[in-house]
Parts: structure tokens; sequence; C-alpha cells
């Protein structure tokens, strides 16, 4: 074992390719690396050596090598069932978990001064100072540590008395701060208003951090109306966050003060700030003891506001928002976590999803602002030239309308066997047999001969499908993007690009919100394993993920906690309520 | 209020030899003035005596004295509301750097407006860390320049002791001077005969301030390296509006040197100037590769600092005007590893500077800064070529293989 890992420390020199030559002692065991090498191909086995951090570059290097050569095999593992944009898709596309999980020992303490645990006297706090070396005061260390480790209360104020004592009765900001921080997360509530008074008598104004942690540690208590006048205190000079917000608006629930709760609310959204989801949460868990119209339209409120900002729930939340629909009098609702099927229908009540498709005004705005952001954005010489651009419209409005736009460049780089002309033309003419209008984009070097695109080929897939080919300093995405939306909602578009550039180059967050829901609602995105078998296609959505009503009924989607949800997917789960007295005839 | 003197009392030992020095009143902090004229406490802690015996420490001791120092300015007239928020800023930020954060220890009155209209949080914090570290690299500068200056000091009594003894000098030593006279005529020249190499400074409208202020300071760089070459290009300024930014920060740099320096600063555009054919935009994204360096070609370089990564614009640019491009073979000769491809201003003079002289990419690419690349590529198939061409026609007029003149070649 040990005559291999010696073997692991030159990796770095083989992979850099240096070309180095001095014939060091290190040289010999060049001829060793390999057989290791040859090794790791094998059996991966190797990598629970746990390697020295210079060396993981080369070892990734070499993992990813050897992913490479295993082929296609853990690229079936991306579930055919689940759509392209499904929770957690990507994760599992872009790598099957690593192999050697990254952990790193969590860096050494500088120090091994252990934090104490029972309250000390002052020789003891002395003593330990001696043994302290750093570059900050020890005060300051010590009570930062005793902060990451939440230290019992009793520990840090015998370090604050031995500070004052020492110090003619003197506690800095600093260390009150972080005491006041332990206090409030133990939840030592009087301690807190006893810092809280110390700090009022001592400090004119505080900073937002002390605020944040004073307004925390006040809601808890009787005086929590106190922490009011501190939020007002924060907004003299900045916009306070929406967590100390959060805290007022629990506080003022948890004290059953509703108006202050929804004006504290209100002004959180009129910031401009998207509220926390457990706020939102507090004031459905708050509501179940309510029974009050206006406090339930309220609620309704904010369901129309997750919907309008394409927001989703978490796991509790969800259910929070089903126990309060279930507590609602004479209502009789029923909740259940459910899924929906391909056809858009919910499996538990059978009612049919909105549908992903835009609106006609959606349309032609989306249509308006990706010809004016992404295609032209402010010059239309970053992406392509005017001439080009012209050239373009001409065609596109000499053709019929597209069923299906495919990006020329992207499908033949998809696999790496097999020449791209060749695998180009494969997927052109499977689609043209179907008896779709196709359009194939791409660039004009793909034209030329060369040993990756012939010519014959290329001249194939031209008399199946209309062609454009823009120059090669040109990007091709934009005029995908304007060629398939301007054929009109029926047409689809081929690519396994997630267009993310082009997205952030809309505007704002509504309109990103409705390309997104078009590019769910139109993209294809081949499946892996084509060249051998027949085109298979990604599922593509039929229904709108979003928060959404027929008046007796609701269907929420949600978050599962365990589940990583990147930005540009939605949630799998969802949240079916129903009213019991009208009972879908399909059950 | 009292109190606050204690921990204050170790900066304003620092502080007090400083401002009045620099006679900025301004810099005193909101804090720091009430503390100055507030009492010293007569406060005795209640706790003293017990902690000389070695029994536990009394926990609560401390608060009561700590509440017992109350504030006593309560009283102070409210004044109108925007300095009231002024002030509110100015506190706040004491704080801060009492909790230790990375915040300036003196604001004046612009700078806490730039604070104010940040627009978010973030912003407000970068500005603040900016103007710390300035703080801190001011401080150690006079630090180090009162060291120096004393021990200039010391160096002037010793040399006085020392009977300066006479000798005898072919020249006085004016080697500045001199030097800078040399470069003036090698400038002169360089204007009449020099290639032109066109900064083109129409990119004011795509950069905020600090981007703009780095472009300048590397303006200042290029040009002072051109100045020092062998060889130096003839330097146009184009688009250079009379009045921009670009224009008033180059004139504030440069002073009154502005209007002596040796280069052309023109509002026209480099295809007024110049005949079409002969322009070769460099710019990193550009898809052809500068192989050699022509000497009849007018290069030219965008005064641009891009921090938001906005693609593709001076390749707009050229493609607009249909001007030719090239970027440098950063690929073919360097193994890259991380960083940017497109480079610094004065890293660009340099490197075409070096490529005029010498015509050697390996010499031409010594000035890409190490940390972006992992070293040279093997020796590239052009100058193979080259080598191995040298070799054939030096053998051929030569002796047969294994004589001297081989040995000598090999080496």
């Amino acid at each position: 074992m040990a005559f291999y890992l010696s073997g692991f420390r030159c990796f770095p020199r083989l992979w850099k390719s240096n070309p180095s030559p001095k014939l060091g002692p290190g040289h010999s065991s060049l001829s060793l690396c390999l057989t290791v090498y040859c090794g790791i191909r094998n059996q991966q086995s190797w990598f629970s050596v746990k390697p020295s951090s210079q060396n993981i570059k080369a070892m990734n290097l070499l993992i990813t090598k050897g992913r490479k050569l295993k082929g296609n095999n853990n690229n079936k593992q991306v579930s055919s069932e689940s759509h392209y944009f499904a929770a957690g898709a990507a994760k599992k596309r872009s790598h099957i978990g690593n192999p050697q999980n990254e952990d790193h020992p969590s860096s050494s303490l500088r120090n091994t001064i252990q934090i104490p645990t029972k309250p000390l006297n002052s020789e003891e706090w002395d003593k330990l100072k001696d043994c302290f070396k750093g570059k900050i005061s020890f005060e300051d260390w010590i009570s930062s540590q005793m902060a990451h480790h939440n230290s019992s209360v009793e520990v840090a104020k015998s370090l604050l008395a031995w500070v004052a004592a020492k110090n003619n009765g003197i506690v800095g900001y600093n260390l009150l701060v972080k005491y006041l921080y332990l206090c409030v997360f133990h939840k030592h509530t009087s301690e807190v208003i006893d810092v809280y008074e110390i700090m009022k008598a001592r400090y004119k104004s505080l900073e937002s951090g002390g605020y944040t942690l004073l307004i925390r540690g006040l809601i808890q208590s009787d005086r929590w109306k106190e922490a009011l006048p501190l939020l007002e205190d924060i907004k003299k000079v900045m916009i306070p966050s929406k967590k100390n917000y959060h805290d007022c608006i629990q506080g003022a629930l948890l004290h059953q003060d509703v108006n202050i709760a929804w004006n504290l609310y209100q002004e959180l959204l009129g910031h401009n700030a998207i509220p926390m989801l457990e706020t939102l949460k507090a004031f459905f868990d708050f509501g179940k003891d309510i029974k009050d119209d206006h406090y339930s339209n309220k609620l309704l409120d904010i369901l129309w506001y997750l919907r309008n900002n394409q927001l989703y729930p978490g796991e509790s939340f969800a259910r929070s928002i089903k126990t309060w629909f279930e507590s609602i009098p004479g209502k009789q609702w029923k909740g259940q976590f459910t899924t929906i099927q391909k056809s858009g229908q919910c499996s538990s009540c059978g009612k049919a999803i909105e549908p992903i498709h835009l609106s006609p005004e959606e349309y032609r705005f989306l249509k308006e602002k990706v010809m004016s952001e992404v295609i032209d954005g402010g010059d239309q010489y970053r992406k392509t030239t005017p001439q080009e651009l012209k050239k373009f419209k001409n065609f596109v409005d000499s053709c019929p309308p597209f069923d299906i736009v495919i990006d020329g460049l992207n499908v033949a780089k998809m696999f790496r066997k097999g020449r791209e002309s060749q695998i180009l033309l494969d997927v052109v003419s499977q689609l043209a047999k179907q008896n779709l209008q196709l359009l194939v984009l791409g660039r004009k070097h793909m034209l030329g001969q060369s040993s990756q695109w012939r010519k014959d080929e290329m001249e194939q897939v031209q008399e199946q499908a209309y062609c454009f080919f823009a120059d090669n300093i040109s990007e091709d995405d934009p005029f995908l993007l304007y060629a398939a939306l301007h054929s009109g909602d029926h047409c689809k578009f081929i690519t396994k690009d997630l267009m993310r550039d082009h997205k952030a180059c809309l505007p704002d967050a509504r309109t990103q919100r409705l390309f997104f829901k078009w590019q769910q609602g139109h993209q294809l995105a081949i499946l892996k394993g084509f060249p051998r078998s027949k085109l298979t296609f990604q599922n593509i959505l039929t229904y709108d993920t979003v928060v959404q009503t027929t008046g007796d009924s609701w269907h929420i989607p949600y978050d599962e906690d365990l589940v990583e949800r990147y930005s540009y997917e939605v949630p799998t789960k969802w949240l079916c309520l129903h009213q019991k007295t009208q009972m879908p005839t399909v059950c | 209020m009292s109190i606050t003197v204690c921990f204050l009392r170790p900066f304003a030992r620092f502080l007090v030899p400083y401002t009045l020095h620099r006679k900025r009143r301004n810099l005193y902090s909101a804090v720091l003035q009430r503390c100055m004229s507030s009492k010293i406490p007569s406060l005795s802690y209640p706790n003293k005596d017990s902690t000389s015996s070695p029994e536990q420490l009394e926990l609560d001791g401390w608060k009561t004295a700590m509440k017992s120092s109350m504030q006593e300015e309560d009283g102070v007239s409210t004044v109108s509301s925007k300095e009231d928020t002024l002030a509110a800023t100015r506190e706040l930020i004491e704080m801060w750097r009492l909790l230790g954060r990375e915040v300036p220890e003196h604001v004046t009155e612009a700078e806490l407006k730039v604070i104010m209209e940040c627009p978010s949080k973030s912003a407000q914090k970068k500005y603040l860390r900016y103007l710390f570290c300035k703080e801190r690299k001011k401080k150690a500068k006079q630090i180090k320049k009162e060291v120096k200056a004393e021990a200039r000091e010391k160096a002037k009594l010793l040399e006085t002791t020392e009977e300066a003894e006479q000798k005898d000098f072919l020249f006085l030593r004016l080697w500045d001077r001199l030097i800078s006279n040399a470069w003036g005529w090698k400038g002169v020249q360089a204007m009449q005969f020099g290639q032109p190499l066109v900064f083109d400074m129409g990119y004011d409208n795509y950069m905020n301030l600090k981007e703009l202020h780095n472009t300048v300071s590397q303006l200042l760089e290029s040009e002072g390296c051109n100045r020092r070459n062998v060889d130096p290009f003839h330097i146009y300024f184009c688009n250079l509006k009379l009045d921009s930014a670009f224009h008033r920060e180059l004139v504030r740099r440069y002073g009154e040197k502005w209007d002596k320096l040796l280069l052309t600063a023109t509002e026209k555009s480099y295809v007024d100037l110049f005949p079409k054919d002969n322009i070769i935009y460099l710019t990193a994204d550009s898809p052809n590769v500068m192989t050699t360096f022509k000497h009849d070609k007018i290069y030219i370089i965008g005064s641009f600092v891009d921090r938001n990564s906005q693609r593709g614009m001076s390749l707009a640019k050229a493609k607009r005007l249909n001007l030719a491009t090239e970027r440098l073979p950063l690929d073919k000769y360097l193994q890259w590893e991380i960083g940017n491809k497109n480079l610094t201003l004065d890293q660009m003079i340099r490197i075409l500077l070096s490529m005029k002289n010498t015509g050697s990419w390996e010499e031409a690419l010594k000035f890409v800064p190490k940390r972006k690349h992992a070293g040279y590529l093997e020796i590239s198939q052009a100058s193979q070529e080259v080598y191995s061409k040298l070799k054939k026609t030096k053998i051929l007029n030569s002796f047969p293989k294994g004589s001297l003149n081989v040995q000598r070649w090999k080496r």
C-alpha cells in the first residue's frame, strides 16, 4: 500500500505535461505512476485512499477519465419518467454522486485551548489567557469560539465578569453582542432583557447585527412590543432584512396581535422584498386558531402571491397549508399529497392542471421581448449583424410555419461517437418521416468539407428540412428562439441547451418566468443512447407547475425537504386540496 | 457615556496627533467627539475587591456597573432629518468598527453620501471595505515614511561627520533629467516616423466609475512603458471626447503634463485617420489568431476594463466598422489555467513592443501574468520549422556533421 502511495504524489507532474527535462530522483517513479493509473481504470476502490490536497486535482482528472471510459452506463440512470425540468433532474444528469466524498478534516484548531464547559474564576481565566497565542486579542477569540460552539450562558457570563473586573466594569460592545447571541440562542429571555437594558444605557444607537439579535430575543418575552421601535431604528439607516421582519411578525403573532403582523407584512412587500417562506408559514400556522373571514381572505392572498411570483412552499409549509384548509369549519376541505400524471391530471382528484400554454397576450409580449432583448440587445452587432438578421427574417417569412426547430450544432455534438453530420442527418430524417416541417439552424462552417461534416450528408439534410446557416461568429441560439416563437404555439425546438444565458438577458423576473414557462412547454431534449435505438425525447410538460385554484380546489406544488432543486427546475410533488361536498366522480 | 473613553482610549491616543497634525477636524467621529468632552469615569467597580480573593467570580456584578453609567446627553436638539440620517449612518459605522467589522475609522461627508446612495447593502459593504483597505494602506505608508525619514536623519548625521573628499568626475549627477530628455527625443521621433498604435476610447458608456479609473491607470502605465522603449509606438487616443469622463480623468491624473505628452489625442475615429485595410482590431473574442506582428499595420486596443463581462463588445464594434480582428495566440503558446484571456492595457502594449522589437512570441508572452498559465507549451510547430530550416542551411554551407560548428549550434 505504501508503495502505491508514494506513486500518487507525483501525479501532478504527470498531468501538467510540463516539458521538464530534469532527471530528478522522482523521475524513476514515473513508470510506477502509470501502473497505478492502469489499476484505477479497472477498479475505483483505489480512491478510498485519502488523498492529500495537492493531488486531488489529478485524482479528479483520473476519475472523470475513468467515467468516460465506462461509457453511457451511468447516463441511463437519468430516469426516463421525469421531465427535463423536474426537480433534482439536473443533479442526476450531471454526476451520479462523487465516489469520494470530499470530507476534508475540519481545519484543526490553531490553538489547543479547550473551550471551558464550566464557569471559571478569574485565576483560571488568567491562566487560560496565558496559554493563548494568536494575533487577535484573547477575549475576542474566546468569545467567538464560544459563540461558534454554543457554550452555555453561564460560561460566557463568567468571561464577561472577568473582563469587567479587569477593565473597570467595562465590557466591550463586541463581547456584549456575542454574549447576546448566546443568550438568544439558548432562549434566556431574562438575560436578553438585561443586555437590552445595558445596551440602551450605554449606546445611543446600535448596528444592524445587535438590533437583529435584540429583536429576536425580545419577541419571545412580554416586552415584545419594544422590538418594534428597534425595527424603526434600523429603518433610519437601512432597509431591515426579511429576517428582521420575520422575527417581528412572529413576535406579533405569538402575542395575538394580528393587525401589527399584517401591517409589517405589507411593509415588507412594499420594500419589494420577497418574504421568507417561514413568515408565510407562520401566518398559516396561526390561522388554525382563528375563525375569521378577513383573516382567511388574507391567507388566500398569500397563496395568490405564491402563484404570481412562482414560489413553491417547502414540505412543512405545505403541511401547514393543508392543516389550515382542513381546519376551516363547514367547508370540509380534504388535502392530499400527490403527484401529477403525464397527461396533466391530478392523481388524487383527477382534475386537469392548468396547461402550460401561454395566453396570446403573453405570447406576443414574450416574442417581442426576446426579439428586442435577446437578439437585438441594444446592439445588433453583438450577436449577429443587421444584414444577417434581415436575411433571417426574410427567410422565416418566406417559409411556412415550422413544427420543429433544430439546433444543428447542439444535436450534432451530442454524441461523441459518430460523425457530426451523420448524427444530424439521422435526427433530421427520423423527424422528416413523421411529415413535420423542420428547420435546421447552424453555422456556415458546417457546409465546408471536413472530417466531421460531409457535404453529401449535409445536402441530404437540406433536402429534408429548411436550413439556415449563420455566420461562424454569430450566435445561433437567438435565431432558434425567434424562429420557434415566430412559428406559433405548436412549434417545438430541439436542443439540450438550458438557455440560461438568454433567459438572463431578459429585463425583469416576470419576463424571465414567462420565458421559462414557454421553454418548459416547447423544448425537446434528446435522451441519450439515440444512435443505437430510436429517437426518444425527454418528456415534455403539458401542465404548468404553479399554485392554482378552481374555486373549490387548490393545487399547490411543493419542494420536498430531501430533494435539491435547481432554479431552472420545478417541483414534482403536489398538494391537492378539494372540498368533500363536491366529490369528483373519478376517484 | 463616560465609559466610552475607556475603550476608545487606545484609538484616541493614535488619533489625536494624527488628526490635529493634519488639521482635519471634520474627521472626528461623533462618538469620539462625545468621549473627548466627557469626564473621566469616576466610577468604582463594586466587585473589584472580590476578584482579589480566589472565589468564584460574581456573575451579575458587571451588569449593574454597566447600567449605572447612563448616557448623559439626551437633550440634544434634533437637527433636520437629512443630517440626522447622516449622523445615524456615521454612528452605525462606528458601531460596526467596534464590532471588528471592516469599516474605516474616518469617513468624510462626501464618502458618507456615497455610502447612503449605495443601491444595496452589499454595495454598501463593498464600499466600506474599500475605504477600510484604503485607510489601512495609507496608514502603513505614513508609518513607513516616518521610519524612512528617521533613518535618513541618522544617515545625514553620520555623513556630516565624514568629510566629503574631492574627487574627479566626468559627469554631473543629472541622470533623471537626461534620461527623460532622451526619452523626449525618442518620443518626438516616434511622433514623426513611429508605427501608430491606437487606443480606442469609445467605451466610456459601458464602464462605471471604478472601471474607468482603472482604465486610466492602465493607460498611464502603458504610456510609460512605451516612452521607455527603444523604439516607441506613436500612440493615438482616438474617440476621446473633450470633457468626457475619460478626458477629465486623464487630465486630472497627468496634470499639466497632459499637453506636453508626445502622443496624439483626438476626437476623431481611427477609421477617419487611417485606411481601413490597414487596421487590425485586437480583441480576445476574435476568431482570428495573430501569427506575426506586422510593421505596416495599425493595431487598435480598446481601452476598456470590463468587470461585468459584457461579452463581445469590442468584436461588435469591429464588426460594425468592418475591420479585421485578431487575438493573441495565448492558447498556442501557453498552457492556460485560470483567468480571463483579456489582458490589461499595459500588458498588451508590452507584448506588442516586445513583438515589434524581437518578433518572438516566447519573449513577448513573458508579460502575461504567471498566475494565469502553467508554463509554455513545447516548441510550437512554426518555430520548429524555422529551427530545422536554419539547421539545414547551416549544415549545407558549413562543415559536415560532427564538426565543431554543429556542436556549437546544438548548444
